[in-house]
């Protein structure tokens, strides 16, 4: 049979000398209409057991007939930590090549912060929060200016080797919301736990709170440097000794 | 081509030459691809009313029509089972959407297969205008077969159909008329012969056309 499209010098088209292209549409298998159609009667389902039941006919996913199923042989371990947090990962290669691409830019005034990132397609997803790492440093070639939720330190060494700044900044769920959507009308708030507090005024981790990155940083609020000024009696403070 | 409506100048009209983009008006013929455009819209068509009962759905209590044991005959439970008589029915239609998904580009190249195939056989006309001055149907009947244009779709390329040609031709069988808009692949089947005005033509040059590409630039 000649294809559609090739036949030549036809009757005019209308609606009754439409066809469709020759073997794009298959006939529909009907089960259970008599024995000619080959599928009458148990309609290909064989003679009883489970699998010829209506409904389902199957057992539950990963029941294995009664032997103690794989889920139930291996033993539980460990626990979660519903304090945790998942960072987006970012390496400098990755970046790099936005950058190449054009479809990142920094400046001091204007850092890479998660809405660039995830508006750019670096990043799909922030999480927590992003955190710069270091793979691919010696790809890196442009000086970038970044405020991440965290960052490694062959991150930051490669970074600040080409003139670029990394501050990290604590982000708590609706703070990392409102920077992804671009919110400035409310505070960000600053790190309530020890364990934050103690990461973010440490300037070994670039933390914003520490006095050295207050003193670096292009843009500073003024009420973090009272925060950081509370925050870092920490390190200062003694404790009374009970006589 | 390009001859005129309601005057009697032909002469000056018969001369008129129009250009046509031969991608839309003189594309491959795909009968499949109408086929596909047809087919779709049928199927928008349908209204997807029928409906019926199951057996939860008939009216009647759930107590046991019979005891299980001792009757001699078959167990049954409710009386809305579809085995019995009044029941309910098994895997019976229920209002559904029978409207299927077509890429948008096949519909597309199905409108430049029908123009096209209208031009092959000679069928499509273009008009400079399609205004119909006189109030009269009857007037209009009498130039249609005097032209021969029975069984004519007239399409025009501006946001509504001229008033005049409206009005006279919505009581005559032979003729429609419909916006470039609207159209779609089952009219084009469907109507033997095409008259366009040139703001109909200039419509489906444009929305048909070949899309102009800018290449992306890149940096080397």
């Amino acid at each position: 049979m000649f294809p559609s499209y090739i036949r030549a010098a036809v009757a005019r088209v209308h609606l009754f000398n439409l066809s469709p292209a020759v073997n794009s549409q298959h006939a529909q298998k009907r089960l259970g209409r008599g024995q000619g159609s080959g599928r009458g009667g148990t309609s290909g389902r064989g003679t009883k057991g489970q699998k010829s039941r209506s409904g389902n006919g199957k057992p539950k996913a990963g029941f294995e007939g009664g032997q103690t199923p794989l889920r139930k042989r291996i033993p539980k371990r460990g626990f979660f930590n519903q304090t945790g947090n998942t960072y987006a990962p970012v390496n400098l290669d990755r970046i790099q090549h936005w950058i190449d691409m054009g479809r990142l830019s920094s400046s001091p005034e204007k850092p890479i912060t998660a809405r660039e990132l995830l508006l750019s397609g670096c990043i799909h997803n922030v999480h927590d929060g992003i955190k710069l790492l270091g793979n691919g440093a010696d790809q890196l070639k442009t000086p970038i200016h970044i405020t991440p939720a965290r960052a490694s330190q062959t991150a930051i060494r490669a970074v600040e080797k080409l003139g670029g700044t990394v501050f990290c900044k604590y982000y708590n769920d609706l703070a990392l919301r409102d920077e992804v959507k671009g919110r400035t009308d409310r505070l960000q708030a600053a790190p309530t736990l020890r364990k934050d507090i103690m990461w973010y005024t440490n300037w070994h981790n670039r933390g914003y709170l520490s006095p050295t990155a207050l003193r670096k940083m292009p843009i500073v609020e003024e009420r973090w440097k009272t925060i950081s000024e509370q925050l870092v009696k920490y390190k200062t403070q003694t404790f009374e000794q009970k006589k | 081509m390009s001859s005129l409506l309601p005057t009697a100048e032909e002469d000056a009209s018969a001369d008129q030459v129009v250009e046509l983009d031969p991608f839309v008006f003189s594309h491959p013929i795909r009968r499949d691809i109408l086929h596909l455009c047809v087919v779709h819209y049928l199927d928008s068509l349908r209204q997807g009313t029928a409906s019926t009962k199951t057996r939860s759905e008939v009216r009647g209590s759930g107590r046991k029509i019979r005891p299980q044991k001792g009757t001699g005959r078959a167990r049954l439970g409710d009386a809305q089972s579809p085995m019995l008589r009044g029941g309910g029915v098994a895997f019976g239609p229920k209002p559904r959407d029978f409207s299927t998904k077509l890429n948008r580009k096949v519909i597309q190249m199905g409108m430049r297969v029908g123009l096209s195939a209208r031009v092959k056989e000679n069928a499509l006309g273009v008009v400079g205008t399609l205004e119909w001055p006189y109030a009269k149907t009857r007037t209009l009947a009498e130039r249609i077969e005097e032209l021969g244009w029975q069984k004519t779709l007239f399409v025009s390329g501006l946001n509504e159909v001229p008033e005049g040609l409206r009005k006279a031709s919505s009581n005559l069988y032979k003729i429609e008329t419909k916006t470039a808009e609207k159209l779609n692949v089952y009219d084009l089947v469907k109507w033997p012969k095409l008259v366009l005005d040139l703001a109909a033509v200039e419509w489906f040059e444009r929305t048909l056309g070949k899309p102009v590409v800018t290449p992306r630039a890149y940096k080397v």
